[in-house]
């Protein structure tokens, strides 16, 4: 599965990162796509079975989508964006 | 949408502002000036009476467009978002300085395009001061700068700018005595395309800029991020339709689109040393508010609060700027400017200090 997780801050994405290859997860960071929002932060891009590698979803944690061949999956959104 | 899509959409719209700015021009803006966020606000500024200098007073319709414009598409496109509470007053301060940065210089990130594109070399040096402070706010980006997060707000919160651009609007189209407007010669003030071309520019160029999230300052970040150059791209193709543009404006019409040269452009100056250092504020302050005064207008425009915030920032610094002597003229650089530029760089450095460093790490 890829999965796409936005973030409040860069440094949000920085840390998500190390956690993913924490794990061994294949993750990488890059500009949000435009698809997924008008913003422009930074997203991590990254591959596995769990789409929560740290266990529990951080409060820097926008929203996590799961790409699929039509689009986007939302898999977990923080509740007041 | 893939990143091709993307590209190739920025692409597409960066040359179509490109010529739309050099229009702006031929149609009666300044020179290179076919869009300046940091002009245009000064001047609106100006005719609000916030500063008194005679030469800058025009309430400038393409940033009442281009904020509508945002509005407009970000609402048809469901995207329109209520939000803020992000470090509010950082970020006007932020806006502030970004703005002394801009006068120094005499343009925002936009217009040093567009000055390039006129083949005004002054602006190298404002490009690579620009790329130096691009690079010093990435450094604190990947240290873990951040300005915490925002929160959704009530719709009204974030109606308020573009609410004020229609307010603006019916001042421009009433123009009552008590708002300023720069006298025939007076200066750039008085140089202005007609307001209904003014106005439809903005709004072409804002629904454009919300589509494709075209950032000056974001298309060098991004590139030192992630090695990524879908919105430098846009910055590109600006600068490539705009210098064609010109080029062909030179040859078919009577007037003098481009001059490659140091001395004698229009609305700048040839010092080097402080065109660089006041876009390296420029570049430093916005890639810590997160994007150039152009994104700021249009996040405001998508309900954005916290750039509406710097947007207030970045007027009160023009208003600040005119009334302390701390602009730039074709003449040159200020010592009151000099020193409000030095005061910037160390202000941004403080911010971007303490909202890295006192916070838990990775």
């Amino acid at each position: 599965m890829v999965y796409i997780a936005t973030f409040y801050s860069h440094f949000g994405a920085v840390r998500f990162k190390k956690i993913c290859e924490g794990v061994g997860m294949k993750a990488r960071m890059m500009p949000v796509p435009r698809d997924l929002s008008s913003s422009c932060g930074t997203c991590v891009r990254y591959e596995g079975e769990e789409p929560c590698p740290g266990g529990a979803y951080s409060e820097e944690i926008e929203q996590v989508v799961e790409k699929t061949d039509s689009g986007y999956r939302v898999i977990y959104q923080i509740r007041d964006i | 949408m893939d990143t091709r899509k993307e590209k190739t959409m920025i692409m597409i719209g960066g040359l179509v502002i490109g010529v739309i700015a050099a229009l702006l021009v031929f149609f009666g803006n300044p020179a290179n000036m076919g869009f300046c966020i940091a002009c245009f606000l000064r001047d609106t500024a100006g005719a609000l009476g916030l500063h008194r200098a005679g030469a800058v007073q025009y309430i400038r319709p393409e940033i009442i467009g281009l904020v509508l414009g945002s509005f407009i598409m970000a609402v048809s496109k469901k995207e329109f978002a209520a939000k803020g509470g992000s470090s509010p007053l950082t970020r006007f301060i932020l806006g502030f300085f970004a703005m002394i940065g801009c006068l120094m210089f005499l343009g925002c990130p936009f217009r040093m395009i567009l000055r390039l594109a006129g083949g005004d070399l002054n602006a190298l040096l404002g490009l690579a001061g620009f790329v130096l402070g691009i690079l010093c706010g990435v450094f604190f980006l990947n240290k873990g700068y951040s300005l915490k997060r925002s929160y959704r707000q009530p719709v009204v919160e974030g109606a308020v700018l573009p609410v004020i651009q229609v307010v603006l609007l019916g001042l421009l189209v009433a123009a009552p005595a008590f708002i300023f407007f720069s006298e025939e010669g007076a200066g750039p003030g008085a140089k202005h395309a007609a307001v209904a071309i003014s106005l439809i520019a903005g709004l072409i160029v804002g629904a454009i800029a919300q589509r494709t999230r075209l950032c000056m300052v974001g298309g060098i970040r991004d590139v030192v991020l992630f090695r990524e150059t879908k919105l430098l791209f846009g910055f590109i193709a600006i600068f490539a339709s705009a210098l064609v543009s010109n080029l062909v404006l030179t040859a078919v019409t009577e007037g003098t689109y481009f001059t490659a040269a140091f001395a004698g452009q229009p609305v700048a100056h040839t010092d080097g040393l402080w065109n660089l250092l006041g876009m390296l504020l420029v570049g430093f302050a916005c890639v810590l508010l997160g994007g150039c005064p152009l994104r700021q207008l249009i996040l405001s425009g998508e309900g954005n609060s916290d750039s509406a915030v710097a947007v207030l920032g970045l007027i009160a610094g023009a208003a600040f700027a005119h009334n302390f002597g701390l602009a730039s003229s074709g003449e040159g650089p200020t010592m009151n400017g000099k020193i409000a530029v030095v005061i910037g760089i160390i202000v941004v450095a403080v911010i971007a200090s303490v909202n890295t460093f006192k916070k838990d790490k990775a």
